[in-house]
């Protein structure tokens, strides 16, 4: 019975706090107002790449080494794989749809938020805290923004993230340094995300009319 | 028979004439010419702290028959020191490139041998005919999150060393410099430089990968640059040049999200446009020329309250205004 272990917790947590995304969401989209362009997301991108590095430089100091050391370069184990990856064959990443292009960008940051969230949760010192609440708002702010751009090009958003953000088997981390190894491998992807977003953008950028159907952002902590 | 040897510099080195004993009577040579009996023990050539000079082909005689019965070439070396690698990308996102050298001169052959890892997957890095010391890889995978690992190991018969890379797909993403840099003055604009220049060809697709410049200039006589960067665009107009003296631009160019700058472009001169000198006239004859331009207008005589004199005093601005009023409508009139 999931009430028993730690998984159960984890994935309980977490489909709680992910759905609370939505509900801005739909409140948003029935004001049309002011405008979420492709620039301004692309601009959002670049904003939170910039806060990651200060964030993942704070959050690894306190994992502590090797975590924080500059040449770590740790193989990515079968459990890293729940995290979604921006890795993606280059053919393939060219001859994606702006509608795929689009939903894969709104599903990774939707689940990575989710995530980190549950780290929020967790996480020793106040000053990680306040970043992290910080991060996760603008976090929050990019997925809404993608949600716009998809909804006023008529695409459809994809479905939340219900159900467990992760395959169900894997167990959370039995020990502390694989704890801290899901959190490296989080801000890892994180960071390739912002970095793969920025370009996903950009061909976007070219291809689509910059003045779309604009949304007047009220989110919560935004 | 012939043989190779290989020693390093600062080492003794002793060379038996093949097979002959010890005590045997020998001859030896380097290069053609007889060595001196005291670099001999025996039969044995006894070279002490050898240096590079002494390289060379050393050539052992039997001592009555001059029958040849030893030959070797002997080449003075070091062993490798660590080499210098570098990896850039200057054609993202198609792949990378590696290159490199030695710090220091071997004096002997050495061969090099790069291995590339991408997580637990070893890559080929196909070396380049020219230049040499260099190799090139494709990107089957498109933003990554584990690093590259490239180790070059250097080898020679004296000795081997190595060195290793780790970095990320993003951050050796380094542009060559922009270029067809031109730079020209724009007329009737004495403190304006018009300055373009083109995407570097290597970078393979500007649209989906744009980058972004940064520009640079100062008069040859200032050391102090000026600098501007430039979101997007393939053009600039320097608006704040100082008049008449010539100016030296640069550029550079940067993917728009990762990497580093490239290397500053060749640089161009340009002097800003400036007015064909008059001829020299006298203080009369310039005073004359105004007044009677600005009677072309087919003013009435009201205006010569505007003359030279007049508008020097502010008192007399207001009653120019009037008139500059009505010789405009008297102008628009006319046409």
């Amino acid at each position: 019975s999931p009430t028993g272990d730690s998984w159960g917790i984890f994935t309980f947590l977490c489909a709680a706090l992910c759905n609370l995304p939505a509900l801005p969401a739909l409140n948003c989209s029935e004001e049309l107002g002011a405008g979420q362009s492709i620039q301004q997301t692309y601009d959002l991108t670049r904003y939170l790449e910039h806060q990651l590095r200060t964030l993942a430089g704070t959050y690894l100091n306190y994992l502590g080494p090797p975590f924080n050391e500059p040449d770590f370069n740790p193989p990515r184990l079968a459990r890293a794989e729940r995290v979604p990856s921006a890795t993606v064959d280059l053919d393939l990443w060219r001859g994606l749809t702006d509608n795929a292009r689009l939903a894969a960008n709104y599903r990774a940051y939707s689940r990575l938020l989710c995530y980190l969230r549950v780290l929020d949760g967790q996480v020793g010192t106040a000053e990680l805290r306040h970043r992290l609440t910080h991060f996760c708002a603008s976090l929050q702010g990019l997925v809404l923004s993608i949600g716009g751009v998809m909804s006023s090009l008529g695409y459809p958003l994809p479905a939340g993230p219900a159900g467990p953000p992760a395959p169900p088997g894997t167990p959370a981390a039995p020990n502390d340094f694989l704890k801290k190894m899901d959190d490296f491998w989080l801000l890892k992807e994180l960071q390739t995300w912002l970095w793969r977003s920025a370009k996903d953008f950009n061909r976007l950028k070219k291809k689509v009319p910059p003045a779309v159907i604009t949304l007047r952002l009220e989110a919560k902590g935004f | 028979d012939s043989h190779i040897q290989y020693e390093r510099v600062g080492a003794d080195v002793t060379m038996k004439c093949g097979s002959m004993d010890w005590d045997a009577a020998v001859t030896w040579t380097a290069n053609g010419t007889d060595i001196d009996e005291s670099h001999l023990n025996g039969s044995y050539l006894i070279l002490k702290n050898v240096d590079l000079s002494q390289s060379g082909q050393y050539s052992c005689y039997e001592g009555s028959s001059w029958h040849l019965k030893y030959q070797t070439y002997l080449r003075v070396g070091t062993p490798p020191k660590e080499p210098v690698l570098m990896c850039r990308s200057n054609n993202y996102p198609k792949g990378f490139y590696c290159s490199w050298h030695l710090p220091t001169p071997t004096y002997i052959p050495n061969s090099f041998n790069i291995s590339v890892i991408h997580g637990t997957k070893e890559m080929v890095c196909e070396k380049d005919a020219i230049p040499k010391n260099r190799c090139h890889i494709r990107y089957l995978q498109l933003f990554s999150t584990v690093k590259y690992k490239v180790t070059l190991t250097v080898t020679n018969a004296l000795g081997k060393n190595f060195t290793t890379l780790t970095f990320d797909e993003f951050a050796i993403v380094k542009p060559d410099p922009p270029e067809s840099v031109v730079a020209k003055p724009v007329p009737n604009n004495p403190r304006r430089l018009e300055v373009s220049w083109q995407n570097p060809s290597s970078w393979p697709d500007p649209e989906s990968f744009p980058l972004k410049f940064f520009l640079r200039y100062r008069p040859l006589i200032l050391d102090q640059w000026q600098h501007v960067e430039l979101s997007d665009g393939t053009l600039h107009t320097i608006t704040d040049a100082y008049a008449g003296k010539e100016y030296i631009i640069q550029v550079a160019a940067k993917d728009n999200d990762i990497g580093t700058w490239s290397d500053w472009s060749v640089a161009v001169h340009a002097t800003p446009w400036t007015e064909e000198p008059k001829h020299l006239t006298t203080e009369a004859q310039i005073t004359e020329t105004t007044s009677a331009s600005t009677s072309s207008f087919m003013a009435p005589p009201t205006t010569k309250i505007c003359d030279k004199g007049a508008m020097v005093g502010s008192g007399a601005v207001a009653v120019c205004w009037t008139a500059g009023l009505v010789v405009a409508a008297y102008s628009v009139l006319f046409i």
